[in-house]
This record gives C-alpha cells, structure tokens and sequence, in this order.
C-alpha cells in the first residue's frame, strides 16, 4: 500500500464518519463542528488529486469563514426549538430519498464515465491549472492589477468595520 | 515568460499608482502624527496635484497595456480616460476644501485619518472603473468605488438618517453589484474572456445574439446605472443624497457619476463598435438594439427626477432628484450614438462639476449657519445672506440652462447633437423636462428673496475661505457661459477611446 492509498483512506474515513456524525447530532454547535472536521478532510482530499488551490480555499473559506459565520448565526438565534423540525412526519423519508439520489448519481458517474487513464489535453490543462504554481503565476503578472485593486478593497472594508464599530463621536 | 511588456505598461497606471502611494502615506501619517490631523488634507491636495501631472501626460498616450505573453492586458491610457480623471482630480480637491469648512466633518475630527484615506479609496476605484477594459477590474474598481462611499455615507454617524443612508446604500449596491456579476459571469460563459476587446472581437462572429446575451447585458447594465442613478435603479438616491454628510453627497452627484459614465461609454463604444463612419457616428453591431434602450432609460429617468423634484421640501433631496434628471440628459447624449453626443458629454460633465459642487457649497455653507436645509427656512436669505443667496441663484439658474451661465452651453451642444441626429421628437421632451425643472430651482429664488422671513435675520459674513471658494466656483461658471471656445476644444481632442 503506497503512502497515497493510506492517505486517502485516512482521509475518506474522516470525511464520511463526520459527516454521518454530522447529520445526527441533535445540539447544532457539535454537529457545525464535525462539518469542520469534514471540511478539513476534504481539503486533504482535495489535495492529494493534486488541486491545491481548491485545498487552500476549502480551508480558507469554507472551515474558516463561513463557518465562523455558521457559528455567529447559530449562536445569536439559539435555535433550540429548532428541534421539532426533526419531529415533522415524512421528513426522513424525504431527505432519504434526496440522498439516494444524489448518491445512485455519483455512483453512476464513477462506475460507468470513461477511465481517467487517457486524458484529453484539454483536461490536462485544466488540472495543471489547479496547482498553486499556476494560479501564483497568473495572479501576480497578468492578473497583478485585480489582484492590487482587491488589497486596497480589503483595507477600505477594514477601516470601515472599525468605524462601524466604534462608538459615537463624542 | 517574458516580463518585459509587463515592465513597460507600468507607465499607463502611473496616477492609479501615486492615489495608491497617497492612501498609505494618509493612514501612516494618521498613525504618526496622532491627535494632529492638520496635515492630512495638505497631503491629499499634494497627491491629487502630483496625480494631475500624470494624467494630463495620458491625454497623448492611446495605448492598452499588455500582458506577460503579449496580449492585450487590462488598462487602457487615452485622451478620454484622461478627461474624466481630471475631472474626478478637480472634484476631490474642491472636495477637501469643502470639508475644511464643514462643521459636520470638523465634528468628526477623531476620523480625519480614515475620511481621507477613504476618499482616496473612493479615488482610485474611480480611476480604475475609469481606464479599466477587463471586466474583472471592472467590478473591483466598482466594488472598490463602493464600499467606501458606504461607509462615508454613514460617516457621521450622529443622527438616525446618517445610519438610514448608508444602510440603504450598502443594500441596494450589494444587490446591484451581485447582479452585474451575475451578468458578467454570463458573457464570460459564452465567449471564455472579460477583456473588453477580445469581446468586440467575439461578438463579430455570427453565432453570438439572443435572448441570453440581453440578458446579460442588460444585467451589467443595471449595476453601471445604478452608479450613475438611472432610473429604475436611482432609488437609493435621495435617501442618500439626504442622509450622507453634504461633502460626500456633493462628491457622489459628480465623481462617482463621471466614472460611472466614462465606464458605460467604453463599455457600449468599445464592446460592441463596428465601425465608426466618416461624420462621426457609430455604427453598433447588430446584437442589441443600445440606442432604443438608451432613449427609453434616459427619458424615464430625466422626467422622473424632474417630476419627483417639484414636491420635495429639503434641499438636499432637491438637488438629489435634480442630479436623476441631469443623468438622464447625459444618458440622452450617449444615446446619439456619435462623437458629437460624446462631446457634449464631456462638455456637459465639465461644467455639471462646477455648478453641482458649487450648489452643495452654498447649501452647506447656509445648514453650518441656520442649521437646516429646509427650502422653507430659506425665507428672507436674499436679504441676510446676498452673496450667498447670490451664488445659489447663478449656480441654479446654470443647473436650468438658461443664458449667460455655463449650464446653458452644456444644454445647447446636447440639444445641437440631438437634432443633428434626427432626434427631434427627443430634442422635445428634453427640452420641456428643461422647462419642469424650471420650476423648482426658481421656487428655491421666490423663497430667498420674494417672501419676508417670520422674524428678521440679523446679516451674516462669509468667511473669507469660503467667499474665495465660491468665488473660484462661480467664475468658470460665467467664462464657459460667454467664452467657452478652449472648454468645446478640449472636450474635441479629448474624444479618443484607445482603438477608436
């Protein structure tokens, strides 16, 4: 077994164990919690298919930000009556068969596409493109300029959370 | 890869390049100097005036920068880019004097160091949206342009309809700006690129058309009008306008509108051109039918600014609405279609400045001494305030279009555009929204000097700061009025888009 394989198994076992645990914690803070631990398995998937661009911004912005954000959310509106939802008859069986379809289409997709062994150029290029190299490349010459516009962007939205956040001129 | 042709299109982003270098020399002296803000608005009017040099250098460039292999890059440098800037440059200068002078700015004296640096922000979005032919700096510089003006709305923060303001302009921009991109996002679907002139290369091909393309273009439409507040999307205008400190509400009707316009013109000239024929008129590609649309927008808007004028009774909301109209008189240029439309345009933009800016001055000026905007509590100010109940008097009259002021040479080269076209039926209704606007700037004048004041006002001075203010507003409106000759040259020379 190459390091590769154990990797991914690692990895897999983590992302499907967490998101099961996910589904069918009842406190909502533990199951935002296993989703980042899914999240960061992923990203490790993510990483050994050689994209590692889509690994830094799984990190960044899903188990980063928009979990913060999850978390805020769920924190101000203290869903605990959320609780009934799962009392809703009818409500398992549809979300059942959501996931049966969803699953009997990945299924498909990997059993019966064409072999990944003869790439065509075209998505060759587009998984060279996937790597850090690439992206630095394009982004720090033909891209520089966005790229500068977005700094200045960030720093205007800073200062205007300070001045949000502060207090009334006295 | 070669880094050659990225080394030498450093010299087209020079300006972008000294705002960039003023927005951190701001914050750093900010954090240096402390509780001393005095310096702040000396180093911004530095930096405009250094950035002046560089853009009157771009009115002889007509380039595109270039990528690192070769191809066409995102910036351009042209005469017409150069004429907005300038125009942007002007406003903002005039723009730290008036808020030397403004007691609600001076109020907020802990937050000199973000006002500017914000300002500057607000700066170089506005350069970019300028000079910008990829759709991806595009909608930074608009995202850019702004988030600043946002929270400069909102900058105050000491009443309740300083919040309201910025709080309805951060809503419906989100909204606008997730449109455009929306848009954007479809035409970069159905041609693989967001440079402007690969696009133009695109859409001469013959499968390009439909329904879909509209769409799309319809949809960045709505995020380039709702910058320069066409209708149906100026709703957030008057609230704005009414609620943002009158420093930034004057900077937004002028600054924010011209880049809004110079980005819609080379959006529409550039995307979409043919060709241009030999009296100057440009013949679009058969995708969409630009000019139709534009008359339509252009005649909502101006007869619903002007319409929605007549009842209001604070000023700012007034100038607010009057603001709606002038776009649509602009949008009116531009739905010519020719470079006589864009020369009026341009003449237009160059004095709408002076007369908007100096409009807001007065009425600033006026709110710091009777602590209101209400056109009621203007009762009796002819004979309290002449030089100021002056002042508002010409740049009003200028903002109608009657003669000797400037707004009536700015009407005159619109209107000559229009019926040289055969746009008479336009030429008309234009023309009577003229004569509705009539009405509510005069009605500003009946209450200042023909209706006696509940109790007599004791005479107010002018400070001599402002006086020399007003003064270097009130001029260029009287010069372009009579001898406008160098201002029409100008605007003539200043019509070249790069590849046109």
């Amino acid at each position: 077994m190459t390091l590769e394989t154990i990797l991914f198994i690692l990895f897999a076992g983590i992302a499907a164990t967490t998101s099961v645990l996910m589904i069918t914690r009842s406190n909502i803070v533990i199951a935002a919690l296993f989703l980042i631990l899914n999240f960061g398995a992923l990203a490790g998937l993510y990483l050994l298919l050689n994209a590692q661009f889509l690994a830094v911004t799984q990190v960044i912005v899903y188990a980063g930000a928009i979990m913060v954000l999850f978390l805020f959310v769920i924190m101000l509106l203290k869903p605990e009556h959320e609780r009934s939802i799962y009392k809703i008859p009818g409500m398992k069986i549809f979300a059942f068969a959501i996931a049966f379809l969803v699953f009997v289409q990945l299924a498909y997709l990997i059993l019966f596409s064409s072999s990944s062994e003869k790439v065509s150029p075209d998505v060759q290029a587009s998984i060279n493109a996937g790597t850090i190299e690439t992206i630095g490349r394009e982004l720090f010459t033909n891209y520089i300029l966005p790229f500068e516009a977005a700094g200045f962007l960030l720093l205007a939205a800073t200062i205007g959370a300070l001045i949000l956040a502060k207090k009334k001129i006295e | 890869m070669n880094f050659q042709s990225l080394i030498n299109s450093l010299q087209y982003i020079k300006p972008e390049i000294v705002i960039a270098v003023v927005i951190v020399l701001v914050v750093t002296t900010d954090l240096i100097m402390g509780k001393n803000k005095s310096l702040l608005p000396w180093i911004s009017i530095a930096g405009l005036i250094v950035a002046s040099f560089f853009v009157i250098e771009q009115f002889s460039f007509k380039a595109v920068s270039s990528n690192a292999n070769g191809s066409i890059g995102m910036i351009t440098a042209d005469p017409f880019g150069a004429f907005f800037k300038i125009i942007v440059i002007v406003s903002s200068i005039i723009i730290v004097f008036f808020s030397l002078s403004s007691n609600e700015i001076k109020e907020a004296f802990e937050r000199h160091g973000e006002y500017y640096t914000l300002i500057f922000g607000m700066i170089l979005g506005m350069f970019f949206m300028i000079s910008s032919a990829d759709l991806i700096l595009i909608y930074l510089s608009i995202e850019l342009l702004s988030l600043s003006s946002y929270i400069l709305a909102g900058f105050t923060k000491h009443s309740l309809r300083n919040s309201e303001a910025s709080l309805k302009y951060i809503i419906y921009g989100g909204a606008s700006s997730g449109i455009m991109l929306f848009g954007i996002s479809i035409i970069y679907g159905l041609t693989g690129t967001t440079n402007l002139y690969l696009l133009n290369s695109f859409f001469h091909l013959p499968q390009f058309g439909g329904f879909i393309f509209w769409l799309a273009c319809i949809l960045i439409f709505a995020g380039i009008g709702f910058k320069i507040s066409a209708a149906p999307f100026h709703f957030w205008t008057p609230d704005v306008y009414e609620g943002a400190p009158i420093t930034i509400t004057a900077y937004l009707s002028i600054a924010s509108k011209a880049a809004g316009f110079a980005l819609l013109i080379r959006f529409i000239k550039v995307t979409f051109i043919d060709s241009v024929d030999a009296s100057g008129y440009w013949q679009l590609l058969n995708l969409i039918d630009w000019k139709s649309f534009l008359i339509l927008i252009s005649i909502l808007t101006m007869t619903l600014g002007n319409f929605a004028a007549l009842w209001q009774s604070n000023m700012k909301r007034l100038l607010a609405y009057s603001s709606i109209a002038h776009a649509g008189y602009l949008l009116l240029g531009l739905a010519v279609l020719s470079d006589q439309g864009l020369i009026a345009i341009l003449i237009y933009f160059a004095i709408y400045a002076f007369m908007n800016l100096g409009a807001f001055f007065v009425v600033m000026i006026i709110a710091n001494k009777i602590g209101s905007e209400e056109i009621d509590d203007y009762k009796g100010l002819g004979y309290s305030m002449p030089f100021l109940s002056f002042s508002i008097a010409v740049f009003l009259i200028s903002l109608t279009g009657i003669p000797p002021t400037a707004g009536f040479i700015a009407k005159l080269y619109l209107f000559i555009a229009l019926v040289d076209a055969k746009m008479i039926a336009v030429a008309v209704i234009a023309l009577l929204n003229t004569v509705v606007s009539l009405y509510y700037y005069i009605k500003v004048l009946k209450n200042m000097y023909l209706v006696r004041p509940e109790k007599e006002m004791p005479a107010v001075l002018v400070s001599p700061a402002a006086f020399a203010m007003l003064i270097v507003l009130l001029v260029p409106i009287f010069l372009f009025g009579i001898y406008f000759t160098p201002l029409v040259n100008l605007a003539k020379s200043s019509i070249g888009l790069m590849g046109f």
